[in-house]
């Protein structure tokens, strides 16, 4: 072989070549649409006149700061994480547990969920860190099996592994990201080769494993009000509609082109409840209209369009199962947080990734680019 | 990895699937459905505040106040918005308001409110009660202090029946008026005059319209208009004259009863009218009805007892009898009847005519007999001596001339003289005046016969006109009736509409309203006719059935002339009339008083002394005379 090509085929494989940057561009592109929305949400609050300006300024220092979570992870080869797998996935489990303890984690202001460690006034939500830590733990399992389809003790094995962060973040309660973790394991699963018959006896077992807590009292009465408001509008409890009635009026009056930036009155004046987290969507819906919400639909298409590009391209199983996991991530909760806003999914707690305000969220989206671009960097190493 | 790849577009066939879901609702949401996301966005933000106004006031004709307004700090309650807490908040609020917790349950029992709208359970709290409920609103949901601004009388009960009174708005009608601008908070005019210039006196709310967000907080202003005050009614009727004929019914009521009908019981004397009008104007200058109601109460709230007393006692306060109600009008119909038998030729001003104690029809087989009120011949008498003693069976022979014209012209309208006559003087409809659910009396005539087989089992007979020519039996009248064709008579036979409000003026003093002329009717009276029977009217006074009612009034300087009218109605006693005029000129003169005691014995006895006093209070004059003279026509 010729030196002088050797080396040149050698720095062509240098991981630094071949950043995807598409996807960044996408990322950035998506983070600025949402500090757009956030400044809309907020520039209107009466009583704080630079209200907006401190949301604005600490949502864009978050993305500022994921930008170099994404540098950092992506410097580190992928592979690594596959075989600190273990000591990750267990970290998230001891986070899990610690956010219950009293005096350790916070207690939101309903008094309800303990979800998070209030450290230096910032909060860390543990349950989003675990979706990464799970699809890390997931795929480095699923990647050693050998045979082209898992077999049963395999899947129960799996399973095993992914119920018990499911199951911690479930009695938070946290609703949302259970729903978002199966679908982390379903996803992979799929893409793991698992034999149809298996697939479908595990979806029968979630739904009746979904009746049972219903039946059982797992899920407490504001939870299901809060669940089942969607399947009839016109019956459910008012504070359960309410919120569901404003998103969809938001959405629905913003029309083909929308009202306008900073004209949308549902959003101006404060008609949707948690609107800058849960339900920043109907932002875009109700002042740039279907075209705008198209238009951010159009994006995380696009991004997942290059994370499952990634999937395929990555030149080990582990790569491609972690790609295809933080698909389904990006996926599921770009679907509920969505379908949740016009009212075609039950309204759970799902952030809408880069959009919905809160830091976890973000730099835990952040953190799975870098992997992602860690994995399509080392594509030919 | 192959297996991998083609699971990997299992993967992104599903994300695809949840692509088209959410484009697809996306679709229907802004596409589709967005007009009516956009009307819902609309109604969200805007506030409407309403301000009502002031309701406008009434006066006399001398400008005295009759009905202000005054503030009050009103407790309303919603029941829906109490919710479980309901009975101990009912509790609370008894022991606060210092009620009895079964009386505040009752007003909110009341089934004339929608369950959703605040009831009003106490007027006129103390401002400590105010600032109680709403330091410790928790434990009062759904209860509310708020200013209003109410009815006041500064007059009392004078003329409660004319003024009338306003009263929340009911369950059932917000429909109806809420297009009209009424909010479900409003009031609105229940009767009298109240109800009939509802439009006027309301005046026009304020609305402010803001841009709220979703705490109620005020983001701007979109426009305000100030409420205008409702117009000020200006009414004929004279204060004076209004309390003075109310004060002189009152207290003949309570005299009469002293007295004893025909079979020795003791006149009940429970119910009467009286009624002051301009005879040259129709405008009305008094007009008071017995039992009455003081209109605080409705303000104060009605209590139980009141309650009962007003809507649901046999004696029906809230009737204001002076126009409501149609009674037998007796010998007062004569004059009036006169006049018709004149026009039509059956008497004339030179004619003599029996006065016997009987008279049958003649050729009549059926052995009916008709009495006069005394068993005696009187002989041969004037049309104005059958008026001044009252004759019956002079009039009596009239009715049979009317009947036979009708025989004779029986297919025609012509036929129906005397029906035609009445109707003419305004018998038989209502007046017209401003004040509602105006009674119509009653003109017997052949095809009312037919609608009554068992009093008239052969239609219409010679007694049908007979009786209707002593005002008889049959045929009604409302006191406003006679009131107006008394002033036909008075004035020269102009027929006037009787009227109580004579301008309605807006807050910022232009004239909204000024009825043209009330007495663009004339009768086809001669004046000739009509002065012949003023001068019956006045021998009624000085020589006739009323002389004794009216011994020692001093007719030189105050003309009266007057027809008393006793009329039967069995099972109860007789209804007491008697119709005056009177007047500086005999030959115009000014005021018609009419008065009416129900159960009061002959006109001479109780409604003749009403009106006599009622003259002399106009004119100040001394009251005198020994008051009821039990004699008399029957």
């Amino acid at each position: 072989m010729d030196m002088v090509a050797g080396r040149v085929w050698a720095d062509e494989r240098r991981p630094i070549r071949h950043v995807d940057w598409m996807l960044l561009l996408l990322i950035v592109v998506l983070t600025v649409v949402g500090l757009v929305l956030l400044h809309s949400i907020s520039a209107a609050t009466p009583d704080e006149a630079a209200f907006w300006v401190v949301r604005v300024m600490k949502q864009g220092a978050t993305a500022g700061f994921g930008l170099l979570v994404v540098v950092l992870i992506a410097s580190f080869d992928y592979r690594f994480f596959k075989v600190y797998a273990g000591f990750i996935y267990l970290a998230a489990l001891a986070a899990l547990v610690l956010v219950k303890i009293p005096g350790i984690g916070a207690t939101d202001p309903s008094g309800v969920a303990q979800r998070w460690f209030a450290i230096a006034g910032i909060q860390i939500t543990p349950s989003e860190i675990t979706k990464v830590c799970a699809i890390v733990m997931l795929a480095a399992i699923l990647s050693e099996i050998r045979a082209p389809e898992p077999a049963l003790h395999d899947l129960v094995r799996v399973l095993a592994v992914a119920a018990v962060p499911l199951v911690l973040v479930f009695i938070q309660p946290d609703i949302g990201t259970s729903i978002v973790l199966a679908a982390i394991t379903v996803g992979m699963l799929i893409v793991a080769g698992t034999r149809l018959k298996h697939l479908l006896i595990l979806t029968a077992t979630g739904l009746v494993l979904i009746g049972l807590s219903f039946q059982l009292g797992v899920i407490q009465d504001f939870q299901r009000e809060r669940l089942t408001a969607f399947l009839d509008r016109a019956n459910a409890p008012e504070d359960a509609s309410y919120n569901l009635d404003q998103s969809l009026i938001a959405v629905g009056s913003g029309g083909l082109f929308g009202r306008g930036y900073l004209k949308g009155t549902q959003t101006n004046l404060d008609y949707v409840p948690r609107q800058h987290t849960d339900f920043i969507f109907t932002a875009a819906g109700e002042e740039f209209g279907f075209v705008g919400a198209m238009f951010v639909l159009l994006l995380y298409a696009l991004i997942l369009w290059r994370a499952i590009r990634i999937a395929t391209l990555s030149k080990d199983p582990f790569g491609t199962l972690v790609a295809a996991g933080i698909a389904s991530m990006f996926a599921i909760q770009m679907f509920v947080n969505i379908g949740m806003v016009i009212g075609i999914m039950p309204i759970t707690g799902i952030p809408l990734p880069f959009l919905s305000y809160g830091g976890s969220s973000i730099l835990v989206s952040f953190a799975a680019i870098g992997m992602l671009e860690s994995i399509h960097m080392r594509r030919f190493s | 990895m192959d297996k991998m790849s083609s699971r990997i577009k299992v993967l992104a066939l599903l994300v695809a699937l949840m692509f088209v879901a959410l484009s697809t609702r996306l679709w229907f949401l802004q596409v589709l459905a967005t007009t009516q996301f956009q009307r819902e966005a609309r109604n969200n933000s805007v506030r409407f505040v309403y301000t009502e106004p002031l309701r406008g006031l009434m006066y006399d004709d001398q400008g005295h106040l009759l009905v202000a307004n005054q503030e009050s700090l009103e407790v309303r309650v919603n029941r829906d918005a109490m919710g479980s807490q309901a009975e101990a908040v009912v509790y609370r609020l008894a022991h606060l308001l210092n009620v009895p917790v079964r009386a505040l349950v009752a007003r909110l029992q009341d089934k004339r409110y929608y369950s959703f709208q605040p009831i009003p359970v106490a007027e006129f709290v103390q401002p400590h009660v105010r600032d109680y409920i709403a330091e410790y609103q928790e434990l009062f949901p759904g209860v509310d202090v708020v200013p209003t601004s109410v009815r006041a009388y500064p007059q009392g009960r004078t003329a409660a029946h004319v003024l009338g009174y306003v009263g929340p708005i009911f369950a059932g009608e917000y429909d109806r008026l809420k297009n009209k601008g009424y909010q479900q908070s409003d009031v609105i005019g229940r009767s009298g005059l109240e109800q009939v210039y509802e439009r006027f006196l309301r005046g026009t709310q304020g609305i402010q319209k803001f841009i709220v967000n979703s705490n109620g907080e005020t983001i701007r202003a979109l426009g305000v208009k100030d409420p205008t005050a409702g117009d000020d009614l200006h009414l004929t009727i004279d204060l004076r004259i209004q309390r003075a004929a109310q004060r002189e019914l009152a207290d003949e009521l309570v005299r009469a009863r002293l007295g004893h009908d025909i079979n020795g019981l003791p006149l009940r004397a429970n119910a009467g009218a009286v009624i002051v009008m301009d005879a040259q104007t129709g405008a009305i200058k008094a007009m008071a009805s017995l039992p009455s109601y003081d209109p605080r109460w409705l303000v104060q709230g009605l209590t139980k007892t009141e309650a009962d007393y007003l809507y649901k006692s046999p004696s029906a306060p809230s009737l204001n009898r002076a126009i409501q109600l149609g009674y037998v009008p007796g010998s007062t119909f004569k004059p009036i009847t006169a006049l018709a038998a004149l026009k039509e030729g059956f008497a004339t001003l030179g004619g003599y005519y029996p006065c016997d104690a009987t008279y049958t029809h003649p050729g009549d087989k059926s052995g009916t007999v008709f009495h006069n009120w005394t068993t005696a011949n009187l002989g041969t008498m004037s049309l104005s001596d059958a008026i001044r003693i009252s004759c019956d069976t002079v009039f009596d022979r009239f009715g049979s001339d009317f009947y036979f014209r009708y025989v004779q012209n029986q297919l025609s309208d012509s036929g129906l003289l005397l029906q035609n006559d009445l109707r003419g003087f305004g018998f038989g409809t209502p007046t017209g005046i401003d004040l509602p659910s105006e009674g119509s009396g009653l003109v017997p005539d052949p095809a009312w016969a037919k609608t009554q087989p068992t009093l008239f089992p052969d239609g219409w007979v010679p007694g049908g006109d007979i009786l209707t020519m002593i005002g008889s039996t049959y045929v009604m009248a409302t006191p406003l009736q006679l009131a107006q064709a008394y002033s036909a008579i008075a004035n020269g036979g102009h027929l006037c509409r009787p009227h109580v409000v004579a301008r309605v003026v807006a807050s910022d003093g232009t004239v909204v309203k000024q009825p043209d002329d009330h007495c663009n009717r004339m009768l086809p009276y001669t004046p000739g006719d009509l002065a012949y029977i003023r001068g019956a009217l006045g021998s009624v006074i000085t020589s006739g059935t009323a002389a004794c009612s009216f011994s020692g009034f001093p007719t030189s300087q105050v003309w009266v002339g007057g027809k008393t009218g006793t009329a039967e109605r069995p099972p109860h006693q007789d209804t007491s009339w008697f119709a005056a005029m009177a007047g500086q000129n005999p030959n115009a003169p000014k005021y018609v008083v009419i008065s009416m005691v129900e159960q009061g014995g002959f006109g001479a006895e109780a409604a003749a002394p009403i009106a006599r006093h009622v003259i002399e209070d106009i004119y100040h004059l001394p009251n005198n005379g020994q008051g009821g003279c039990a004699v008399g026509d029957r």
